[in-house]
């Protein structure tokens, strides 16, 4: 699904992110519930203005699932498996939120990186992450 | 309609006034035909888009994407009225161009990346909000004379 040169652009990003998946991972929330008030449905565990150390707690839990995703780029059905059977059963998130998630991950990828953040760049972790939204909606039904 | 903050319009007025639409309209548009390769469909004429560099590089791309940021632009100076100010383009975008209103909203979604860019911190979340709510009234108002 991902061509070589695609695979090097999300390695290359996520070596940008790797050690600091707990900021990443809460701006990345802050900005979803900021922007897209309604996916705080899915987060009533996190009261209804999270605090920051609940945003770094969740965001680095989540961000290291997708480093997980990105070691595993080849076989993301296998190493996302446990994952895609909690959304399935338990979180049961619309598809539709998942998009809405990808696109402040852009913007938190945009806003840092800057000059760095190129359209290769922007092009190839869209195609992955929708991949691995993919992947966690699978067995939906 | 879309109902902006007071804060929310003074931040988008503010963020805007430095942007230059030139420039981030040609980004927008080459950024959109690369990272969804299927909205090339809409511009055949426009030569060559056969790689990221071609197509960033296009000076019809960059034409076309000043044109289209340009009014984007008019668009922020009448947030009160985007159904209005955006009516003749829409009949346009449905009759003539035949364009999916589905490629307004992930043409905003590109520009909220762009300015992320040119922007880093700046673009904070509240910021990014309200920029998030303008695109997504005018692809709603692009989209309204739709038949």
């Amino acid at each position: 699904m991902l061509s070589t040169q695609e695979r090097i652009q999300v390695a290359q990003v996520w070596d940008l992110i790797a050690g600091h998946e707990a900021s990443f991972g809460a701006e990345l929330l802050l900005r979803l519930f900021t922007v897209y008030p309604s996916t705080k449905s899915y987060f009533k565990h996190l009261g209804f203005c999270p605090d920051e150390t609940q945003l770094l707690t969740h965001g680095q839990r989540m961000l290291e699932a997708v480093g997980v995703a990105v070691q595993h780029m080849d076989n993301l059905r296998a190493a996302l498996s446990p994952l895609a059977d909690l959304h399935a059963q338990v979180l049961r998130v619309d598809p539709s939120n998942f998009p809405l998630l990808i696109q402040c991950f852009q913007v938190v990828l945009a806003s840092h990186l800057q000059g760095e953040f190129t359209v290769e760049m922007q092009a190839a972790w869209d195609k992955f992450l929708t991949g691995v939204a993919v992947v966690l909606t699978e067995k939906y039904r | 309609m879309v109902h902006l903050t007071a804060e929310e319009k003074s931040a988008v007025t503010a963020l805007w006034s430095k942007v230059n639409v030139d420039e981030v309209g040609g980004e927008a548009l080459g950024r959109l035909l690369v990272v969804y390769p299927w909205t090339q469909r809409f511009f055949d004429s426009f030569g060559d888009l056969s790689s990221p560099n071609a197509i960033m590089s296009n000076p019809k791309v960059k034409a076309h994407g000043k044109k289209v940021l340009n009014s984007f632009s008019d668009g922020l100076k009448n947030l009160d009225n985007l159904k209005g100010t955006f009516a003749k383009l829409s009949e346009l975008h449905c009759d003539q161009l035949h364009v999916d209103p589905e490629n307004f909203k992930l043409l905003g979604n590109v520009l909220v990346c762009v300015l992320a860019r040119h922007f880093g911190k700046e673009f904070t979340p509240q910021v990014q909000g309200a920029f998030q709510k303008v695109v997504t009234g005018v692809a709603n108002a692009l989209a309204h004379k739709y038949h």
